[in-house]
C-alpha cells in the first residue's frame, strides 16, 4: 500500500527529542525540546519573543494570534504588536538543526569505541566510565594514556569551536571585523596570533601548516609522525590501540568538521552579528474591513501587488494571510525573501486553504478517489462527506448500475411468458425500491422495538433513558 | 502544518505512551484517531477500558481536537452521546496541549468529576448528594459496557 508506505516514512522522518537518549549525553534531548516550537513541534522557524518571555514560530504565533489574543503557554493577553524577534535563538537553532544529524550519528557511534576520546570534548564524560569499566582489563594502559590525553586537550578548549576559529583567522585575515577578532584572540594561545590548537591532539601549530598537513596526518596516523616534542606526543603516540578502527571513527569526524560545518557556522555567525543593518521595510498593518468598501479592499490588495479575485471573504483571507507572511518574512526574519516569494507562498497557501467553492469539491473527490475504499466508507458516515460531488464523480458508475438493475429485471420478465416495455421496467424498479424501502423500515422498527422491551428489563433502563 | 504536527504526536506516543492511555490512527486517515484509556484505579470506572474517538481539524493545532467517548460511561460530565464537557477542549484549548496530554486530564476528569459544571445534571445531582448511589451505578455501568 503505498500509502502506508508514505505514512510511516513520514512517521519516521520526524526527529524527537529522544533520540538523543540512547546517546552517550541523554541530557542533549533536553536541548533539543527547548529549541521546538510549542505550537508546531518542529524547530523554530523565525522565532519571536513575546513580552511573557516564551517563545513561538513567528508564523505559528501569528496564526494563533489572528483566532485568540493569548500566549499559548501562560495564556497571558498578547497581541502582534508585541512579538519581538529573536536573531540569536534563530541563528542557534538554525546551525544546530544543521548539525543534529551529525551529532547524532557522532554520539552514537562513538557509543562503543573509546578512541573517540581522543577527538571529540563530549566523549570526555565517556571517560570516566570506560576507567571504571575496563580498569581491571588487560589494556589498562591503554586507557590510562587515553584519559592522560583528554585531560591535556582539555583546557585548551573545546575542539570544535578550535576548528571554527582556525578557519575563520585563515579566510579572514585581511578583513577581520572588531568583534570575531575578538573573540578569537579570547581563545587561541595568547603568544602567536597565527598559531592555532589542532583540534585531535590539542597541540599548537601554524594555521597554514595545521590545514594543509596536519590535521589529515593527524587524522590518519594519530599524530605519530609530528616531530615536535610536546609533553603528550610520547603518550599520543601509542594512544590508538588499533589504527584502523581508530581512523574509521575518526574519519566522518575529519569530513564533518574541517569543512563544510565551519562555513556553516560562520555564517550564522555573520548572519547574526550583521541582522541589525537592515530592517527599512514598514510592517503591514491589520485592516478594518468592516469600513472598506469592496472597491478599497481592491486597491489594498492591488498596491500590494496582489489578485483581487474572489469574493469579499476570500480577499479578506488572502490580504491576512499576506499580512503574516510579509509580516514574519520582513520583521521577525533574519534572512528575509523578496515580495515575489512572499506571493508565490500566499499563492501555494491560497491554492489550498482559500479555494472558491467548485475547487475545493474536486479537490475533495481526488482526495476521496486517491483513498482506499475503506476510509472513504469512514468519510462517509461523517458530515465531512461531500455527498453531491461523489454523486457527480460517479454518475457513469451509477447509471451502469441503475442499466444492469433494469436489465436483470428484463431477463426476470423474459422467463415469464409476457414481454415488458423499458419504461414499464423502469417503473417496476422504481416500485420495487419502494418496496424495499418500506422493508427496510419495518426491519429498522422491529429490532428497536425489542430494544427497548429488552432495555426495560435492565436495571439501570430508567437512569439510560433519562441520559438519553 | 496540521498533518505534520499529528504525525509528530503520533512518533511521540509510540516513543513514550502515557500511563494508561493509548492513541494511534484508524486505518491510515491520520485525521481520524481512536484511543484508549484504562479507568483509573482510584475510581469507581477501575478495570475498565473506555475508548473514544478523536478527529482532528484540518487547523489543528490552532483549533481543539473533537474528541469522544465511544464506550458507555456514567458521569456527570460525559453524555450519553460520549461528549466530554472539558474546558481544554473547548475554550481553553491551547496549541500548546497534545493528545497525549488531554488524554491525561481525560484521565484525571474519570478520577474527579466536576459537577458544578455538568454535562448530565442528573447525574451530576446524584453525585452531588448520594455518591455511594453514583460510585456503586458508576461501577455498574463499566462492568457492563467496558470490561
Amino acid at each position: 500500500m503505498p500509502r502506508k508506505a508514505k505514512l510511516e516514512e513520514q512517521i519516521s522522518s520526524v526527529t524527537d527529542p529522544r533520540d538523543f537518549l540512547r546517546t552517550q549525553i541523554p541530557e542533549l534531548s533536553d536541548v533539543d525540546t527547548l529549541l521546538r516550537c510549542h505550537i508546531c513541534k518542529g524547530f523554530l522557524k523565525t522565532p519571536v519573543l513575546t513580552p511573557c518571555g516564551h517563545t513561538f514560530c513567528s508564523l505559528c504565533i501569528r496564526e494563533y494570534l489572528n483566532r485568540e489574543l493569548k500566549c499559548p503557554l501562560c495564556l497571558a493577553e498578547l497581541r502582534e504588536s508585541m512579538l519581538k524577534s529573536e536573531f540569536m535563538v534563530s541563528e542557534l537553532v538554525t546551525s544546530y538543526a544543521s548539525l543534529r544529524a551529525k551529532l547524532l550519528e557522532f554520539l552514537d557511534s562513538s557509543k562503543n569505541s573509546r578512541t573517540v576520546a581522543l577527538t571529540s570534548d563530549t566523549s570526555v564524560i565517556e571517560i570516566p566510565e570506560h576507567h571504571t569499566k575496563i580498569s581491571n582489563d588487560d589494556t589498562n594502559d591503554d586507557d590510562d594514556i587515553q584519559i592522560i590525553e583528554t585531560r591535556e586537550s582539555r583546557p585548551s578548549k573545546r575542539t570544535s569551536d578550535l576548528v571554527l576559529m582556525s578557519h575563520k583567522k585563515s579566510r579572514k585575515d585581511s578583513s577581520k571585523s572588531g568583534i570575531t577578532s575578538l573573540f578569537s584572540k579570547t581563545k587561541s594561545p595568547p603568544s602567536q596570533q597565527d598559531l592555532a590548537n589542532c583540534p585531535i591532539c590539542g597541540k599548537s601549530y601554524h594555521v597554514e601548516h595545521l590545514q594543509r598537513i596536519h590535521l589529515d596526518e593527524c587524522l590518519t596516523l594519530g599524530a605519530l609522525d609530528q616531530p615536535e616534542p610536546a609533553n603528550s606526543s610520547s603518550i599520543a603516540e601509542k594512544a590508538p590501540p588499533t589504527p584502523e578502527k581508530s581512523s574509521a571513527v575518526v574519519e566522518p569526524i575529519a569530513k564533518r568538521s574541517i569543512k563544510p560545518s565551519v562555513n556553516v557556522e560562520t555564517t550564522h555567525y555573520n548572519r547574526y552579528i550583521e541582522s541589525a543593518q537592515k530592517k527599512n521595510v514598514t510592517r503591514l498593518a491589520k485592516l478594518n474591513f468592516s469600513s472598506m468598501s469592496l472597491q478599497q479592499l481592491k486597491n489594498k490588495l492591488s498596491s500590494l501587488k496582489l489578485p483581487t479575485i474572489g469574493t469579499r471573504q476570500q480577499m479578506m483571507n488572502r490580504y491576512n494571510h499576506y499580512e503574516m507572511l510579509w509580516n514574519s518574512n520582513f520583521i521577525d526574519s533574519i534572512n528575509s525573501v523578496d515580495e515575489r516569494e512572499l506571493r508565490r507562498r500566499l499563492a501555494s497557501w491560497e491554492a489550498s486553504h482559500n479555494g472558491s467553492e467548485p475547487i475545493q469539491r474536486t479537490s475533495a473527490i481526488s482526495k476521496f478517489l486517491n483513498k482506499n475504499p475503506t476510509s472513504v466508507m469512514e468519510g462517509f458516515k461523517t458530515d465531512r462527506f461531500d455527498r453531491k460531488g461523489w454523486m457527480r464523480s460517479h454518475q457513469k458508475v451509477f447509471r451502469r448500475l441503475m442499466k444492469e438493475a433494469k436489465e436483470g429485471l428484463k431477463r426476470s420478465r423474459k422467463s415469464r411468458p409476457e414481454n415488458v416495455s423499458a419504461d414499464e421496467a423502469k417503473e417496476t424498479y422504481d416500485s420495487s425500491l419502494q418496496h424495499n424501502e418500506s422493508i427496510s423500515s419495518e426491519t429498522n422498527a422491529v429490532p428497536s422495538n425489542q430494544l427497548l422491551t429488552k432495555a426495560d428489563t435492565f436495571a439501570t433502563s430508567s437512569q439510560s433513558s433519562t441520559a438519553l | 502544518m496540521s498533518l505534520k504536527r499529528i504525525t509528530k504526536e503520533l512518533n511521540d506516543l509510540g516513543r513514550d505512551p502515557p500511563t494508561s492511555c493509548s492513541a494511534g490512527p484508524v486505518g491510515d486517515d491520520l485525521y481520524h484517531w481512536q484511543a484508549s484509556i484504562m479507568g483509573p484505579p482510584d475510581s469507581p470506572y477501575a478495570g475498565g477500558v473506555f475508548f473514544l474517538s478523536i478527529h482532528f481539524p484540518t487547523d489543528y493545532p490552532f483549533k481543539p481536537p473533537k474528541i469522544s467517548f465511544t464506550t458507555k460511561i456514567y458521569h456527570p460530565n460525559i453524555n450519553a452521546n460520549g461528549n466530554i464537557c472539558l474546558d481544554i477542549l473547548k475554550d481553553q484549548w491551547s496549541p500548546a496541549l497534545t493528545i497525549s496530554k488531554v488524554l491525561l486530564s481525560i484521565c484525571s476528569l474519570l478520577t474527579d468529576a466536576n459537577p458544578d459544571d455538568p454535562l448530565v445534571p442528573e447525574i451530576a445531582h446524584i453525585y452531588k448528594t448520594d455518591r455511594a448511589k453514583y460510585e456503586a451505578t458508576a461501577k455498574e455501568w463499566t462492568k457492563k459496557y467496558a470490561v
